[in-house]
C-alpha cells in the first residue's frame, strides 16, 4: 500500500506518451492504454487484498504555504478508496479493451486513448485524496476528461453544445463544493478528511455551520452525479462515443458526488438537515429521472436517465443513514451499468442507430450481445439472485428505516418505473420482428464481447459479497473500525424484500404485455399530455433557457451599453476636458512677460496664505 | 564576488541590441528579427542566473547596486543622503519573480514577432527599449527612478500600437498615451509629495519613516495626506492594472496593438499596476490600506463580473481576452481587500500567472490571425480540424485561465478565494458567479474558434510551425509548473510576503 500513488501514474503516462507519439502508432495506441490500466488494475487488485489484512494507510507531504498554514497532498488507502480503485480500474480497463474494437477506423484513434487516459488517471488520483483540496482538484480534472470525451466529435454541433453544457453544469456544483470547502476550511483549519472528522465529532464547528458546508459540498455532489435540478448535462452527454459513457457517465465519473457523500460522510450524519437535503434530492432524482425514462427513444438516453435515477437511489441511501446501501449499490451499479452501456454500443455498431423504433428482433442476431444486456436488465430490474436485487433491497432497508415512509413509497415506485423501462428497452430492441433494412447486422468481435462478459459476470455475483442470506461481508468490512459510518447491516423487515421482488416482476410483466406480447396498446393510459411531458423531459432545458440563460444574455447586452455609453461616455468628457485644458493653456501663451509675472506673484501670494493658515501642516 | 553589476548588465543589454540594429539596413528582415530575438536572451540568461543564485541560499542583496547621482539644494553636507537621488537597483522576491518573468515573456514575445509585417529595424528598437522600461520598473528601488523607466515603457508603446496596429491604431495609441499620461502625472504628485516631505525617494526608507513618526523627516505627513496619497496611487495604478472604470482604454489597445505587443502589454505591463499597490501602497500606506480592505474586495468583485459578463457577449475574440483581463485582475483585488497572507499570495500568484496564460493566449491569436486573417467569433470555427495541436494549446489556455487545477490560474484564484471568504465571505459568495461565468465566456469563445463545423476556407491551413512551438511549450510548461508545484513562487515570495504582513500588523 505504500507503493498505491503508483496507480494513478499508470494512465497519466498513457495519456503523456500517447498526446506525444500517439500518431506513429495508430490504432496500436489501444495496446498501450490496455497495457498501463492493467498494470493499474493488477496494482489496484494488490492493494486491496493488502487492505484486507492491515489498517489505512496515509502518507502526505507539504504541497503549498500560506503563512503558517500548510496545505498538503498525498494519498490515503482505506476501504471505500480501495475498492473504488478496483471498480475504477476494473471498468477503465474493460472499456480500454472494448474501444479497441468499437472505434476501429476511427481518425482520432490515439487521442481517444489519450483523453481516457487522461481521465482514468484523474479518477483514481481522486479516489486516493486524503484531503478535501486535492479531491477539489482531481474532482475538476475528471470534469475535463469527460468534457473533451463527451467532445470528441468535436465537428458535429451537439457534441460542442453538450460537451459545453456538461462542463458549466457541473462547475455550477463545483462552486458550491469550493465555497463548502474553504467555509470548513476556515472552521477545521485544515483540508484534511481526519481532521475535519475530529473537529465535528469534538463540537468544535457550530450546527449552522456544519449544515452549511454540508450542503454546499453536497451541492457539487448534484452536479457531478447529475441529481436534480442540475442533472439535465448527463443525458446530453451520451453525444460522446458509447464506451466514454460506459466509463465516465455511468460507472466512474458520475458516481464521484456520490463517494464524494460517502467519503465525508461523518461530516453528513453530523447535521440532520443536510442528511435529509440528500434523501430528498435523491428520492426525487430517482423517480423523476425514471419517469422520464419510461417514454425515450433513444437507447442511449434511456440508459442515461436510469444512470441518474440509478444515482438518485445512491443518494437516498446514504441521505437515509444508509452508508453501506449506498456504496454497495455503487458497485452493482457500475458493473450492469456498464455492461448495458457496452451492449448497447454493441447494438448501436451492428444496427447505425440509437432509435429504438428502428429496432427488433435483434436476439436472434446478436447472440452474444443478447443475452448479455438480458444479464445487466436483470439486474438493474432488482430481479432475484441477481447483484442489483440485493443492493436495492439494502437502500429499500435503509429508506425504511431512515424513517421516511414516503421516500420510500417513492423509492419503490421508482424501482417500478426502472423495472419497467428497462424491459421495454429489451424488448423493443431484441423482440419482435426485425427490420428488413437491417440485413448486414454482425455480432460484434471479440475485442468487443469479451469485457461485457466480464462484466455481466460480475453483474451476477457481485451482489453475494453483501447479502442477508450468505452473510455481509462488504458491509462489515466497509464500517470496520469507524463508528462513524452506521452498521454493517441493518436487518429491516422480511416483507420489503418480498415488495422489492413483486413490484420489480410486475413492472416487468406490464412490460411484457406492452411491448413483447403486445396485448395491451401502447399508450393504454391514454394520457397523451403527459406522456408529452415526459418525453419533453419536464421542459427543464426550456425553463432554464428561458430564465438563466435569458436573464444571463440579457444583463450582459445591458452591461454592455453601460460599457458603450456611460463609461465610455465618460472617456469622452475627459479626453473634451484635456483637450479644453490644453487650448486654455495655450491661450495662456500670449507671450506677454507682464501678463506671466502677474500671475506667478498672484500664485506665490495664494499659497503663502494657505501656509500661513495652516502653519505648514496639512 | 562582487555581483552589483548584474542588474545594470540585465536592465540595460537591450540597448546595446538596439545599437547593433542601428547599423543594419532597414530591408535585411532576417538578420533583424534574429538580432532582435538574440538581444533579449542575456537578460533572460542573467535573470535566470540571479533565480538560481537565489534558490542555491544565497541573498539577493548581493546584486544591489546604488551610485550617487543627483543632489538637491545644499543638504549634501548634511547628510550625503538627504534630497539625493541614486541611481540604485535591487532586487527581493517579489520583483525578481517580476524581473524573470518579464525577461521570459519579452523572449517568447520576440519570437511571436515574426508575425510583423513591415519596418522591422523600428519595431525591434522600440521593443528592445520597450524591454528596459519594464525591467527597469520592477529592479529600481526608488521613486523617482521608477517614475523614469515607468515613462521609458509609455513612449515605445505608443509607437508601437500606432504605427505597426490594426485599423484604429492611432486612436488606441492616443487613448493609451493619454489615460496612461494622466496616471503617471497623478504617480508623479504623490513621488513629489514624498519626496519634499521626507527627502528620500527610496522605497523602503520611505516605508520606515513613513511609518514611524520619531523619524527625521522634512516635515510631517497627516493621516488625512496619507489617505489622500494613497488615494492618488489608487487611481495612478488603477489605471494601469485597470480597475472599474478606468479601463476602456485597455481594450482598444488589447485589440488594435500587435499580438506580439500585446503579449507584453497584458502580460507584463498592466501588472506594474498591481506591482505599485502592493510595493507602494502596501509598502509605504500600510496603515491606511489596511482600511481599504472592503473597497478594494468590492472592486474586485466588480471588476471580475463585469469583465465575465461582458466578456461573454464580445464577437471579437481578442474583445473576449480583454475583457477576460479586466475579471482576472478583479482576482488581484480581492486578493489585496483580503489583507491576509492567503489573499496577498493569491494576488501575487495571479499577477504571474495572469501574465503567463494571457502571454499564451494572445500569441496564439497571432497564430490564428496569420491564417485565418480574422479573430472575429463567427467567421471562426472547426479549427481543430486544420489545427489540432494550436487548437488543443488554445483549448489547454482556456482551461488554465478558469482555473482548472493543475494549471497556475487554479492556485491564484483559489488563494485568493480562500482569503477573502475568511474576512468577507458575503462579498466573496458573489465573486465566486465570476467562477461560473469564466467557464461560460470562455468555452463559448474557445469552442466557437476550434469546435463545430469547418469553415471551408480553413481547410488548407497548417497547424503550428517549429519556431512557433517555442513560445507555446514554454508558457504552457511555467503553467503547469505552478500549477502542480506552487512552492516554486511561494518560496521567494516568503520574505516580501512576511514583510508586508509585519507592516499590515497582521
Amino acid at each position: 500500500m505504500e507503493n498505491a500513488w503508483i496507480i494513478p501514474l499508470f494512465p497519466l503516462l498513457s495519456f503523456l506518451f500517447l498526446l506525444l507519439f500517439g500518431k506513429r502508432f495508430k490504432e496500436s495506441s489501444a495496446y498501450v492504454g490496455m497495457l498501463l490500466t492493467f498494470a493499474s488494475l493488477v496494482y489496484s487488485l494488490l492493494v486491496l487484498f493488502e487492505r484486507f489484512s492491515s489498517p489505512t494507510y496515509k502518507q502526505e507531504g507539504v504541497w503549498l504555504t500560506i503563512g503558517d498554514v500548510q496545505l498538503t497532498a498525498g494519498f490515503e488507502v482505506n476501504q471505500l478508496n480501495a475498492l473504488m480503485l478496483v471498480i475504477v480500474s476494473l471498468v477503465s480497463f474493460l472499456v480500454h479493451t472494448y474501444s479497441k474494437g468499437y472505434m476501429h477506423g476511427e481518425e482520432r484513434f490515439p487521442v481517444f486513448y489519450a483523453y481516457l487516459g487522461l481521465f482514468t488517471f484523474a479518477m483514481l488520483g481522486l479516489v486516493l485524496s486524503p484531503n478535501l483540496l486535492q479531491t477539489y482538484f482531481f474532482w475538476e480534472l475528471v470534469g475535463v476528461g469527460s468534457f473533451l470525451l463527451i467532445g470528441f466529435y468535436f465537428y458535429k454541433d451537439e457534441a460542442k453544445a453538450a460537451a459545453k453544457k456538461a462542463f458549466i453544469m457541473t462547475r455550477i456544483g463545483d462552486v458550491g463544493l469550493l465555497i463548502g470547502m474553504i467555509l470548513l476550511f476556515w472552521q477545521v483549519g485544515s483540508f484534511e478528511y481526519d481532521a475535519i472528522f475530529a473537529a465535528v465529532a469534538a463540537g468544535e464547528v457550530a450546527q449552522g455551520m456544519i449544515t452549511l458546508t454540508a450542503i454546499l459540498i453536497f451541492i457539487g455532489a448534484v452536479g457531478k452525479s447529475g441529481q436534480f435540478p442540475l442533472h439535465t448535462w448527463l443525458p446530453d452527454a451520451m453525444e460522446g462515443p458509447t464506451p466514454v459513457s460506459a466509463l465516465i457517465h455511468a460507472a466512474t465519473m458520475v458516481a464521484a458526488g456520490v463517494y464524494l457523500v460517502a467519503a465525508l460522510f461523518p461530516l453528513f450524519t453530523a447535521s440532520d438537515v443536510a442528511l435529509t437535503t440528500i434523501a430528498v434530492i435523491g428520492a426525487i432524482t430517482a423517480i423523476f429521472a425514471a419517469s422520464i425514462g419510461l417514454v425515450q427513444t433513444d437507447i442511449k438516453r434511456v440508459l442515461a436517465y436510469s444512470t441518474v435515477s440509478q444515482l438518485g437511489y445512491m443518494m437516498l441511501a446514504l441521505g437515509s443513514a444508509g452508508y453501506v446501501a449506498g456504496v454497495f449499490h455503487l458497485m452493482t451499479h457500475a458493473f450492469f451499468k456498464a455492461l448495458l452501456f457496452l451492449a448497447a454500443g454493441s447494438v448501436i455498431h451492428a444496427v447505425h442507430t440509437q432509435n429504438i423504433e428502428e429496432m427488433g428482433g435483434l436476439w436472434k442476431k446478436l447472440r452474444v450481445t443478447g443475452p448479455l444486456f438480458l444479464i445487466g436488465t436483470l439486474a438493474i430490474s432488482g430481479v432475484p439472485l441477481f447483484s442489483g436485487f440485493f443492493s436495492k433491497d439494502e437502500i429499500l432497508i435503509a429508506a425504511w428505516e431512515g424513517g421516511h415512509p414516503i421516500l420510500f413509497l417513492l423509492a419503490v415506485i421508482a424501482a417500478f418505473f426502472t423495472a419497467f423501462y428497462m424491459f421495454r428497452l429489451f424488448f423493443m430492441v431484441f423482440t419482435g420482428k426485425s427490420r428488413s433494412e437491417m440485413k448486414n447486422v454482425h455480432e460484434s468481435p471479440s475485442l468487443m464481447t469479451l469485457p461485457m462478459i466480464v462484466l455481466a459476470v460480475l453483474a451476477v455475483v457481485s451482489g453475494y459479497v453483501n447479502t442477508p442470506w450468505f452473510g455481509t461481508f462488504l458491509g462489515d468490512w466497509l464500517v470496520e473500525g469507524n463508528e462513524a459510518l452506521g452498521h454493517g447491516h441493518v436487518e429491516g423487515p422480511a416483507w420489503i424484500m418480498i415488495v422489492a421482488t413483486v413490484v420489480s416482476l410486475a413492472g416487468i410483466y406490464l412490460s411484457w404485455l406492452i411491448y413483447g406480447k403486445k396485448s395491451l396498446s401502447r399508450n393504454w393510459l391514454g394520457a397523451q399530455t403527459l406522456y408529452k411531458v415526459l418525453y419533453n423531459k419536464y421542459y427543464i432545458d426550456e425553463f432554464y433557457s428561458m430564465t438563466i440563460v435569458k436573464v444571463t444574455k440579457g444583463f450582459s447586452h445591458f452591461l454592455r451599453y453601460i460599457d458603450t455609453y456611460l463609461v465610455e461616455g465618460i472617456v469622452l468628457g475627459v479626453t473634451a476636458f484635456v483637450q479644453t485644458l490644453g487650448r486654455l493653456g495655450a491661450k495662456l501663451q500670449t507671450g506677454q512677460v507682464q501678463t506671466y509675472s502677474a500671475v506667478a506673484f498672484i500664485g506665490l501670494a495664494i499659497l503663502m496664505v494657505i501656509f500661513a493658515l495652516t502653519g505648514g501642516y496639512l | 564576488m562582487d555581483l552589483s553589476y548584474v542588474l545594470t548588465l540585465l536592465v540595460f543589454f537591450p540597448v546595446l541590441g538596439m545599437v547593433v540594429l542601428a547599423f543594419i539596413p532597414n530591408t535585411q528582415e532576417k538578420t533583424i528579427k534574429l538580432v532582435g530575438f538574440l538581444a533579449t536572451l542575456p537578460t533572460l540568461l542573467l535573470s535566470l542566473a540571479v533565480y538560481f543564485h537565489y534558490l542555491a541560499g544565497k541573498s539577493l542583496e548581493d546584486f544591489s547596486v546604488m551610485k550617487h547621482w543627483i543632489q538637491f539644494g545644499g543638504f549634501g553636507e548634511m547628510d550625503k543622503n538627504f534630497f539625493a537621488v541614486h541611481y540604485e537597483l535591487g532586487l527581493d522576491g517579489f520583483s525578481m519573480i517580476m524581473v524573470l518573468l518579464t525577461s521570459i515573456i519579452a523572449t517568447l514575445a520576440a519570437v511571436a514577432s515574426i508575425h510583423i509585417k513591415k519596418e522591422w529595424k523600428g519595431y525591434f528598437m522600440l521593443f528592445l527599449l520597450l524591454e528596459v522600461g519594464m525591467l527597469g520598473v520592477f529592479a529600481a528601488e526608488n521613486l523617482i527612478l521608477f517614475f523614469i523607466f515607468f515613462e521609458i515603457t509609455l513612449i515605445p508603446m505608443f509607437f508601437l500600437i500606432g504605427k505597426w496596429g490594426y485599423f484604429e491604431k492611432e486612436r488606441a495609441a492616443y487613448s493609451f498615451l493619454i489615460y496612461n499620461g494622466l496616471g503617471s502625472a497623478v504617480l508623479l504628485i504623490v513621488i513629489m509629495v514624498l519626496f519634499a516631505r521626507t527627502g528620500t525617494s527610496n522605497i523602503d526608507v520611505l516605508a520606515q519613516i513613513v511609518n514611524n513618526p520619531d523619524q527625521q523627516m522634512m516635515a510631517p505627513i497627516s493621516d488625512t495626506m496619507k489617505f489622500g496619497l494613497l488615494f492618488a496611487l489608487l487611481v495612478a495604478f488603477g489605471v494601469k492594472l485597470p480597475i472599474f472604470p478606468l479601463h476602456t482604454w485597455m481594450l482598444r489597445v488589447h485589440v488594435q496593438a500587435p499580438p506580439s505587443i500585446v503579449m507584453l502589454h497584458s502580460g507584463i505591463l498592466l501588472k506594474i499596476g498591481a506591482f505599485g499597490l502592493i510595493r507602494f501602497g502596501m509598502g509605504i500606506f500600510p496603515e491606511q490600506f489596511k482600511t481599504l480592505g472592503l473597497l478594494l474586495a468590492i472592486l474586485g468583485v466588480i471588476n471580475l463580473l463585469y469583465g465575465a459578463f461582458l466578456a461573454f457577449v464580445q464577437k471579437d475574440f481578442k474583445m473576449v481576452l480583454a475583457y477576460s483581463s479586466i475579471s482576472h485582475m478583479g482576482i488581484v483585488l480581492i486578493g489585496l481587500g483580503a489583507m491576509n497572507e492567503a489573499g496577498i499570495q493569491g494576488a501575487i500568484f495571479q499577477v504571474v500567472s495572469h501574465g503567463l496564460i494571457s502571454a499564451l493566449l494572445f500569441f496564439l491569436v497571432s497564430v490564428f490571425y496569420e491564417r485565418t486573417d480574422t479573430t472575429l467569433l463567427e467567421n471562426l470555427g472547426g479549427i481543430a480540424k486544420g489545427m489540432p495541436i494550436a487548437a488543443g494549446f488554445l483549448l489547454a489556455g482556456a482551461m488554465a485561465s478558469l482555473g482548472l487545477p493543475g494549471m497556475s490560474g487554479f492556485v491564484s484564484e483559489f488563494m485568493a478565494f480562500l482569503g477573502l471568504f475568511e474576512e468577507m465571505p458575503w462579498v466573496a459568495a458573489v465573486g465566486a458567479i465570476g467562477i461560473i461565468m469564466t467557464a461560460v465566456y470562455l468555452l463559448r469563445a474557445v469552442l466557437g474558434i476550434t469546435f463545430g463545423k469547418s469553415h471551408r476556407e480553413f481547410t488548407g491551413i497548417t497547424d503550428l510551425r517549429k519556431v512557433e512551438w517555442v513560445p507555446v511549450i514554454t508558457l504552457m510548461a511555467l503553467i503547469v509548473l505552478i500549477g502542480v508545484y506552487p512552492s516554486v513562487l511561494s518560496e521567494p515570495l516568503k520574505t516580501t510576503l512576511d514583510a508586508i504582513m509585519l507592516g499590515l500588523g497582521g
